[in-house]
């Protein structure tokens, strides 16, 4: 797959939030240079934000209670706004996971890379928790992997045909191992309450 | 009162009621791309000769002038000399993009303005810059999107190595591939390299459709030898069925350039022959931007704005020899004219010109490769 390189930004919509300074009207204005809306707002994250495709936030007054969101789960591209660097304001802009940050004040530079290197990271950290899920979710199932082999190693006479038998079961139905493992299992739990039912009849 | 006004309305009285504005003009006078420079000064010069010779003139610019001689080190440190020992806050200069980002920070502490004659690769909108000469959507764009449907689209690009070279091809690169086109190969060479055979060799080899010449001064000239060498051993490399194109040669080069540019094609907001700038004779692209920004500059200082002021231009329209522009108010890029022209006879021939002012787009943002190519882009859906 190939990615499309000239980066489209026109038509996104910024929110600042910000109080009114010099600051938000330099960023609006380069925003705007650049083809995206902007609209400030201070201090709540207002409910059109949601949809917004970048927040730009205020490192420098910010606090937790501002965003409808825990710390560092924004659903879209963040940056940060820094003017101090003093070391609590910096902590508390890197508890949010800001995907970027931009220095105050801002001139011309600095909005066009912010906003793509945010994009960038946003989607990356993305892309990298799904995988961690993924890991996560196959790793709980370990024990119902060792238990499908075991049941199939009762059929093919060794772990080794059992854990091969898992594997082809996996690969022709399009399956994780795990997916095809818990399906073993469901289909031999049925199987021993037929026969359950056999006996007791 | 009645002798007051007699005075006033005098010649000596006039002189006193003008007022001098000191302007910079940056430009190098040597070097590899001097021609385009010369150009660029040259057009400058005329027009600021043309603004003190208007008998209601109410200002008078005073040139100041600095050459860093093609060293682009010497452009920063000359632009904060202008800004910080004389009383010019505005500069017409720069050619390449590499000398115009390091006089941007002078320019920010100062709080000078630099008045941009050239064209770039975008992706900049200053607040210390006026830009008058075409970024991509008013060259390489419409450039392409003449080249595509009439030569086909598997294409070779060159340039020089630095930023104009670099991104052009990048988004031609983009622009090719929504056309459903190929790229045959990107080469680069330093600035003033005229090594050029390795390249013309694999250009040789590739037999691409239309090569995107980004190379700048010596090694332009140089190739485009080498390359009207080429096309009289194989005719594949004619400039009928594979011509050199490009978004900086204009008819400042020609005279380097001689009959190796013959049915080569350029785009540009203005060639020579175009009517707004035939009695200024104007003669290249570079020449008419340089002209309109001096002239556009000496109305905003002329007009009700202090001088030295905040360039306000909301809503404002320009009689330029480049047709009646308007300055962007939010990137300070120029709205321009499209014009694509071949090379016949040592001078450009227009072949395609857009019907208006085409709004300047430095980011891209509106690009749609449906209105761009009449084809949608090929996009993965999986």
């Amino acid at each position: 797959m190939t990615a499309r390189r000239i980066p489209i930004l026109g038509g996104a919509h910024a929110v600042i939030l910000h109080r009114p300074h010099d600051v938000v009207e330099a960023l609006a204005r380069q925003l705007t240079a650049i083809g995206l809306t902007a609209e400030q707002a201070w201090p709540e994250v207002p409910a059109s934000a949601v949809r917004a495709d970048f927040l730009f936030f205020d490192a420098d007054m910010g606090f937790d209670d501002q965003f409808p969101w825990k710390p560092g789960a924004a659903p879209m591209p963040t940056i940060a706004l820094i003017g101090s660097e003093a070391p609590g304001r910096i902590e508390w802009a890197l508890s949010h996971s800001a995907n970027a940050q931009l220095l105050k004040p801002v001139g011309s530079a600095g909005v066009y890379s912010s906003l793509l290197i945010a994009r960038q990271t946003f989607e990356q950290n993305k892309a990298l928790e799904a995988k961690v899920a993924s890991l996560r979710e196959r790793i709980s199932q370990r024990e119902t992997i060792v238990r499908a082999v075991a049941a199939l190693a009762q059929a093919g006479g060794s772990q080794e045909a059992g854990f091969a038998r898992l594997r082809s079961l996996a690969m022709d139905s399009r399956l994780t191992m795990e997916e095809a493992a818990q399906r073993v299992l469901a289909y031999r739990e049925t199987d021993m309450e037929r026969a359950d039912r056999q006996v007791t009849k | 009162m009645v002798l007051l006004r007699a005075f006033l309305f005098s010649d000596v009285g006039r002189l006193l009621m003008v007022k001098r504005i000191e302007v910079g003009l940056l430009f190098s006078r040597s070097g590899t791309y001097a021609l385009i420079s010369e150009s660029c000064r040259a057009g400058a010069l005329k027009a600021i000769e043309r603004v003190n010779a208007r008998p209601d003139a109410r200002i008078e610019i005073v040139p100041v002038e600095r050459d860093p001689g093609g060293n682009v080190d010497r452009y920063a440190p000359l632009a904060e000399d202008i800004l910080r020992d004389t009383g010019a806050r505005h500069i017409i200069g720069c050619i390449t993009s590499w000398s115009r980002k390091e006089v941007i920070p002078a320019l920010e502490k100062h709080g000078g303005m630099l008045w941009y004659p050239a064209p770039y690769e975008g992706f900049e909108a200053s607040e210390n810059v006026v830009y008058m000469h075409a970024c991509p959507n008013q060259h390489i764009l419409p450039l392409l999107a003449y080249v595509v449907p009439r030569f086909g689209s598997r294409a070779f690009l060159v340039g020089s190595n630095y930023i104009w070279g670099w991104e052009t091809n990048r988004i031609a690169r983009d622009l090719i591939g929504d056309a459903g086109g190929t790229v045959l190969g990107e080469r680069y060479l330093a600035m003033g390299d005229e090594d050029v055979g390795r390249i013309v060799e694999d250009i040789r080899i590739q037999r691409p459709n239309f090569i995107l010449n980004n190379f700048v001064g010596a090694t332009s000239y140089a190739f485009l030898r080498a390359y009207a060498e080429l096309g009289r051993q194989d005719p594949w490399f004619q400039p009928g069925t594979c011509p050199l194109i490009s978004c900086n040669i204009s008819e400042a080069e020609l005279p380097a350039i001689g009959g190796n540019g013959e049915g080569h094609l350029s785009v540009g907001p203005y060639f020579d022959g175009v009517p707004g700038g035939k009695d200024e004779g104007l003669d290249s692209s570079f020449m008419a931007s340089a002209y309109s920004a001096v002239s556009i500059l000496a109305e905003m200082l002329d007009g009700e704005t202090p001088a030295g002021g905040a360039m306000d231009f909301a809503g404002r329209r320009f009689r330029t020899p480049l047709g009646q522009i308007a300055i962007d108010p939010a990137t300070r890029h120029a709205h321009l004219p499209v014009r694509i022209a071949r090379i016949h006879d040592g001078r450009f021939d227009v072949v395609e010109e857009s019907a208006a002012c085409l709004a300047p787009d430095p980011y891209l943002s509106r690009y749609d490769p449906m209105t761009a190519f009449g084809r949608p882009g090929l996009r993965v859906v999986s």
